[in-house]
């Protein structure tokens, strides 16, 4: 039963980002303009509970503090904020964050303490923003070199201190976000032992080049995968140095999730999440996890066929533009839903065609297990 | 207002540090000199020829596709390595084309779809009909990606 992909349905047009609460019953979510709304769910359906407007240009990225119940969002007009909500009035604050930028903003994250978060933007330049008691205010500190285009993607290091950046100039970077006074010294790693800010701790192409759209550190931290323009998906582990780079048959995929240390899923314009497997450290494409079959029409006469064609001069109900997947145009987000980081057990995507998709990888792993059988 | 054609203002002229192509071809282009560049695709055609002579053709292809020449300063090289690739295309019978596309290791399978393109864009020289016969099953193989990595793969050849 909960098997099955649950399809949300807005209807307000492209969902640019979307983030969940910590007990996955709101849901914050930015249709394309410069305003988020923040849904409560009511039973199979969401209400609009709240909607935050300060930006003044579309908002690109969303990220929800579990823990600490922070939101932060950012966006084209180069700021970002922080949203607290005020448990007298019920009603979500903003703070301004310090970005100090000179174009969009495009990707934001909370790192795993939810400490500090890290804005990527088109000024080729990362900024790592942390609370400073002493003001009351968020402040930024700039990653740049030797970033030469826009940051696309980040994700945090399970350490809260390295991040990955995948950006256009066709490279996917690890750096140190090590902020004194917030931080404590992170252990060694395969990244590196000794980690001052701005430490450039790894710099990866895919070979073909293809701007890098999505990164991920896989749940241990001790690998990442980065996926490009150019249709690849790419794993690298440090501690060996293999790079495995893998040629999809696909349209590129714009974002990418680790379910665990041994599978991952990627979606983008192929509109289906595809999921890819290890065996040891060797990557491979394993399957479609949306199973696209074009669904049967029902109740269809003879009469009703032919009344159609007359009419319109189609043959079958069903316009040609419709696709066989669930999702109808470009997944742009997927992010976990369910589980912990090293076993996603749910996981849900967001899509240009406005519906947001909860998918269970238990009835997949299931699924692919048969396969092999 | 704002003018129309404001999307065509070219913003990095403005920024002191904009990231140039000459930049990325540093990066990915060729470093050999052009000589040697130019003697490997001779002596490649070379081989090539007498591997289509003895009839095999599999090794033929995947020894065209080998190392291709790019970078913006190898135009004679490009021209003699794409004639040395449509030599093979086009003395290949078509039955036997969906198995040598499968043979193909999918790095090669990208390069052999930069030649199929390359080859179309100058219908006058090479014979369309003969390149579409071949992009037909490369793609049943290679699928939508390989295109895509043709469009955004900045090596041309």
């Amino acid at each position: 039963m909960s098997e099955l992909p649950v399809i949300n349905e807005f209807g307000q047009g492209p969902i640019t980002c979307h983030a969940f609460n910590k007990d996955r019953t709101e849901l914050a979510v930015c249709f394309n303009t410069n305003v988020v709304h923040i849904f409560r769910k009511n039973g199979n359906s969401w209400d609009v509970q709240w909607t935050l407007v300060e930006h003044d240009k579309p908002v690109t990225s969303i990220d929800w503090a579990a823990n600490s119940n922070r939101i932060v969002t950012c966006s084209q007009d180069r700021n970002a904020y922080v949203w607290t909500l005020d448990p007298q009035i019920q009603q979500w604050k903003p703070t301004l964050v310090l970005l100090r930028i000179n174009r969009a903003a495009t990707f934001v994250r909370w790192s795993p303490e939810e400490d500090k978060f890290a804005v990527a933007s088109g000024a080729r330049c990362i900024s790592i923003c942390y609370f400073e008691e002493d003001n009351d205010w968020w402040v930024g500190k700039h990653i740049k070199k030797p970033i030469r285009s826009t940051v696309l993607s980040l994700d945090w290091h399970p350490n809260n201190v390295l991040l990955a950046a995948g950006s256009a100039d066709m490279k996917a970077r690890v750096f140190s976000a090590f902020i004194k006074g917030v931080d404590k010294k992170p252990a060694p790693s395969p990244w590196g032992e000794k980690l001052p800010f701005g430490t450039l701790c790894g710099e990866f192409s895919n070979g073909t080049g293809g701007w890098i759209h999505s990164v991920g550190f896989s749940p241990d931290g001790d690998a990442l995968a980065f996926t490009g323009h150019d249709s690849t998906l790419t794993v690298v582990y440090p501690g060996t140095g293999s790079i495995q780079s893998i040629r999809a048959p696909s349209l590129p995929y714009l974002s990418l999730l680790w379910l665990n240390s041994t599978q991952l899923v990627a979606g983008g314009h192929d509109c289906a999440p595809h999921l890819f497997e290890a065996n040891g450290q060797q990557w491979a494409f394993a399957a479609s996890l949306d199973q696209a079959t074009k669904k049967v029409e029902v109740g269809q006469s003879a009469r009703d066929t032919f009344r159609r064609m007359d009419s319109r001069g189609q043959s079958s109900g069903s316009n040609d533009t419709e696709l066989a997947t669930q999702h109808q145009n470009t997944i742009n987000s997927i992010r976990a839903y369910e589980g912990t980081r090293d076993n996603v057990s749910k996981f849900s995507s967001s899509s240009i065609d406005g519906r947001l998709i909860i998918w269970s990888t238990a009835n997949i792993t299931k699924g692919i297990a048969n396969l092999r059988i | 207002m704002s003018k129309p054609n404001f999307r065509k203002i070219d913003i990095d002229a403005l920024e002191e540090d904009a990231f140039s192509l000459e930049e990325l071809e540093q990066e990915i282009g060729e470093t050999r000199p052009r000589h040697e560049v130019e003697a490997l695709v001779g002596s490649r055609a070379q081989e090539v020829r007498s591997l289509l002579q003895r009839g095999n053709i599999g090794a033929a292809l995947a020894k065209s596709l080998e190392d291709p020449p790019y970078g913006r300063d190898f135009d004679a090289a490009k021209e003699r390595n794409t004639q040395t690739v449509m030599d093979v295309l086009n003395s290949t019978k078509s039955s036997d084309v969906p198995q040598l596309v499968k043979e193909l290791n999918p790095v090669d399978q990208d390069v052999l779809m930069k030649y199929l393109y390359k080859g179309m864009a100058s219908p006058e020289q090479y014979n369309s009909g003969v390149l579409l016969a071949w992009y037909e099953k490369l793609f049943e193989v290679a699928g939508q990606g390989c295109i895509v990595r043709v469009i955004t793969d900045r090596r041309t050849v």
